[in-house]
C-alpha cells in the first residue's frame, strides 16, 4: 500500500526532451509555469495548452502518465472550482438558496481549473522526462550564483539526490516494520486520532533508529570514497549546453511572444 | 620491501560520555595490534562478533585514530589527519551493508562517484567505470536502479567503486554477511581473481570460516587482540583453539577433529569436504 507512493517518477526514454539539457527544463518550466499567470484571457489558454501537447507529443510519454499527477489534486481542484463557481458575486444566472451562480464564476472556475490542471501536468512533464541527478546537477548550477554568499548549494544538491536514493529503501522498510508489527497485533488503522497517533510509535521508533543507523553507515562510506565536499570535484557528467539546447530557449521565446501577441490582440 | 600496512601496538578505545560530557566509560576494542601486511597479499582477519575487527579496519581507512601506537599505510602515517585523503586513495573498504554504500541512484554514476571525488578528468571516469564495472561483472547493468540488484550485485557495484579509484589495497569488512551463498560466492571470487590479476592487496574481515580458506595468512581477534596467526591450514589444525575464541571450524574439519578423537588417523590439515573424503578413502585403501 505504501510503496504506491511515487515522487519524482521518471519516464524512461531517448526522445529530444529527454536529451535536452536539464537546466534549459528547470528554466522552461519555470518560465511556463509563471505565464500561466500572465493573461485575462480564455485564448491565452489555447496557446498554452498548444504548447504544452507540442512538447507532451515531443517527449513521447503517454498521455495517461501525466494525468496520474492530477489524481492526488482532484478532490482540491473539484472543490475549489466548485466554490469558484457558485460563491463569486456578480450577474446571477441562476440561484438557489445560498448557491449563486453568476457569470463571473464561470469564468473564474473555469481560468482557476485550467490554470491548475496546465500547472501540474506542466511540472510533472520535467520530473517524468529528467532523472533525478539531472534534475539536481541543474538545479546546482542554476543556485551556483548564490555559493558567493556561502550558501551550501552543493550540500543542498547532495542531499537532495542522497534523499530521492533513500525514498525508496525507507518506504519498502516502514512496509516491513508495519507489517512485523501488524503480525504482533498493531492496529495502524483504527480508533480516533489520539489512539491512532499513538499507534504509530512502534512504527517510527524502529523506523527512527535504522534511519540514523543507515545515515551513520552512509557517511563512513562517503569518507572513505574521499568525499569531501564540492571543492576539488569533477564532475563524470558534466552539463554541457548542444545547440538542440540553443534552440530550446528560442522555441521558450517563440512562445512567450505568441502568448503576448495573441493575449493582447485577441480579447475573448 | 616495505609493508603497505605496518601497525605496532595499535590501541583504540571507544569511551562513554554523559550528557556533561565526563567519561563514564572506557571500552578498549583494540589492545595492542601489531601486523604487518606486504604488497599484494590476500589476508583474512577472523574474528566473533565484538572483537574488534570493524575497529581495526576503519583505522587502516583513516576514519578512527588510534588512541595508542603506531601505523602505517602505505608508508603514510595515520594519526594526524593531514594525509587522509591519500590514505583512502591507497586503501579503498567495502562495508557490510549494501544499501548503506551506495550513493547515486544509477550503477555507473555511483561508480564514477569516488573518482569525481579526488578529481579525475571526466573522460577517465567514463574510462576507469567501464573497466571496473566489466572486472566485476556488473557492465550490463550499469544504466540500472541499484535498487533493482540483488544483494550480491549491489556488492559487486561497491567493489567497482572502490576499484576505479585504483587503490593498492582493498579491505572488505563482512561484505559478504547479508548474502546468500550464491552471492557470497560471488564477491569473493571476483575479490580473489582481483588480488591475482591485479595485484591488488586485500583484506578480507568475516566470520565466515570458509571464506578464508583462499587467504596467504590468517590472523584471528579475541577482545582486541590478534590471538592467533598462521596459513589457513596451520589455523583450522588448531580447531580446538578456534571454538575457545567462539569461531565455528567448518562442518568437514570439525569431523576430521571428531573421528581424530575417536583415535582415527586423519592428517591434520583438511580444509574442505572433498580433502576429507580423499583422506578417508586413502585410510580405506590403505586397511
Ligand atoms: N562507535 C562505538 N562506540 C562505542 N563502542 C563501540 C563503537 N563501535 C564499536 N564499539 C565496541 O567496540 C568493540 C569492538 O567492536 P567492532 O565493531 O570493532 O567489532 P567487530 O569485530 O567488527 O564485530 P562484528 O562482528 O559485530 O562486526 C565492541 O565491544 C563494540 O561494542
Ligand atoms: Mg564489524
Amino acid at each position: 500500500m505504501i510503496r504506491d507512493i511515487t515522487i519524482g517518477q521518471y519516464y524512461q526514454g531517448e526522445s529530444l526532451i529527454h536529451k535536452l539539457d536539464p537546466r534549459l527544463k528547470v528554466v522552461g518550466v519555470l518560465v511556463y509555469l509563471i505565464s500561466l499567470f500572465c493573461f485575462r484571457y480564455v485564448i491565452g489558454f489555447l496557446v498554452a495548452g498548444l504548447f504544452f501537447v507540442l512538447v507532451l507529443k515531443l517527449s513521447k510519454v503517454p498521455f495517461r502518465y501525466v494525468i496520474k499527477g492530477l489524481k492526488p489534486i482532484l478532490f482540491l481542484l473539484v472543490f475549489t472550482a466548485a466554490l469558484n463557481l457558485l460563491w463569486t458575486p456578480g450577474e446571477t444566472i441562476w440561484r438557489f438558496g445560498i448557491l449563486n451562480l453568476t457569470k463571473e464564476g464561470i469564468y473564474k472556475c473555469i481560468f482557476m481549473a485550467l490554470r491548475l490542471i496546465l500547472l501540474i501536468i506542466g511540472s510533472s512533464l520535467l520530473t517524468l522526462t529528467t532523472t533525478p541527478n539531472q534534475l539536481t546537477d541543474a538545479m546546482e548550477y542554476l543556485l551556483g550564483p548564490f555559493k558567493r554568499f556561502g550558501a551550501p548549494v552543493h550540500e543542498v544538491a547532495m542531499m537532495m539526490s542522497i534523499a530521492l536514493r533513500f525514498i525508496p529503501i525507507l518506504l519498502e522498510e516502514t512496509d516491513k516494520i508495519m507489517k512485523a508489527q501488524m503480525s504482533r497485533g498493531a492496529d495502524f488503522e483504527s480508533g480516533n486520532l489520539m489512539h491512532r497517533l499513538r499507534n504509530m510509535i512502534p512504527l517510527l521508533v524502529p523506523l527512527f533508529v535504522s534511519a540514523t543507523r543507515r545515515a551513520n553507515e552512509l557517511a563512513y562510506a562517503m569518507d572513505a570514497r574521499c568525499y569531501n565536499g564540492g571543492a576539488g570535484r569533477t564532475k563524470m557528467k558534466p552539463l554541457k549546453y548542444h545547440s538542440r539546447d540553443y534552440k530550446g530557449y528560442g522555441v521558450l521565446v517563440v512562445y512567450l511572444v505568441l502568448l503576448i501577441v495573441v493575449t493582447r490582440t485577441v480579447a475573448i | 620491501m616495505q609493508p603497505i600496512i605496518d601497525a605496532k601496538d595499535l590501541v583504540h578505545e571507544y569511551s562513554q560520555r554523559d550528557e556533561e560530557g565526563n567519561v563514564t566509560g572506557i571500552n578498549r576494542a583494540l589492545d595492542g595490534v601489531s601486523l604487518q601486511v606486504e604488497e599484494g597479499d590476500f589476508i583474512a582477519v577472523l574474528g566473533a562478533n565484538g572483537s574488534g575487527k570493524s575497529t581495526f579496519a576503519k583505522h587502516l581507512n583513516a576514519l578512527l585514530t588510534p588512541t595508542e601506537g603506531t601505523l602505517y599505510v602505505g608508508g603514510m602515517e595515520c594519526g594526524d589527519h593531514t594525509k587522509d585523503l591519500d590514505i583512502r586513495k591507497t586503501v579503498g573498504m567495502v562495508f557490510q551493508n549494501p544499501d548503506n554504500q551506495i550513493i547515486s541512484n544509477v550503477v555507473e554514476e555511483d561508480v564514477g562517484f569516488g573518482p569525481e571525488n579526488i578529481g579525475v578528468p571526466t573522460a577517465e571516469i567514463w574510462q576507469r567505470m567501464e573497466d571496473a564495472l566489466k572486472n566485476v561483472g556488473m557492465y550490463a547493468y550499469r544504466k540500472n536502479s541499484p535498487n533493482k540488484l540483488s544483494g550480491g550485485q549491489k556488492q559487486r557495484v561497491a567493489i567497482a567503486g572502490i576499484l576505479a579509484m585504483k587503490p593498492k589495497c582493498i579491505i572488505l569488512d563482512e561484505s559478504t554477511a547479508m548474502l546468500d551463498p550464491g552471492g557470497r560466492k560471488a564477491v569473493i571470487d571476483t575479490i580473489s581473481r582481483i588480488n591475482r590479476e591485479e595485484k591488488i592487496t586485500v583484506i578480507v574481515i568475516t566470520h565466515y570460516m570458509e571464506e578464508v580458506t583462499g587467504a596467504d595468512h590468517v590472523y584471528v581477534m579475541d577482545s582486541g587482540k590478534v590471538v592467533m596467526e598462521g596459513s589457513p591450514r596451520e589455523i583450522f589444525a588448531r580447531s580446538h583453539e578456534l571454538e575457545e575464541h567462539r569461531l565455528a571450524v567448518p562442518e568437514a574439519v570439525k569431523v576430521a577433529m571428531l573421528l581424530r578423537d575417536q583415535g582415527i588417523p586423519l592428517p591434520e590439515d583438511i580444509l574442505d569436504q572433498e580433502e576429507l573424503v580423499d583422506a578417508v578413502e586413502n585410510l580405506w585403501i590403505q586397511r
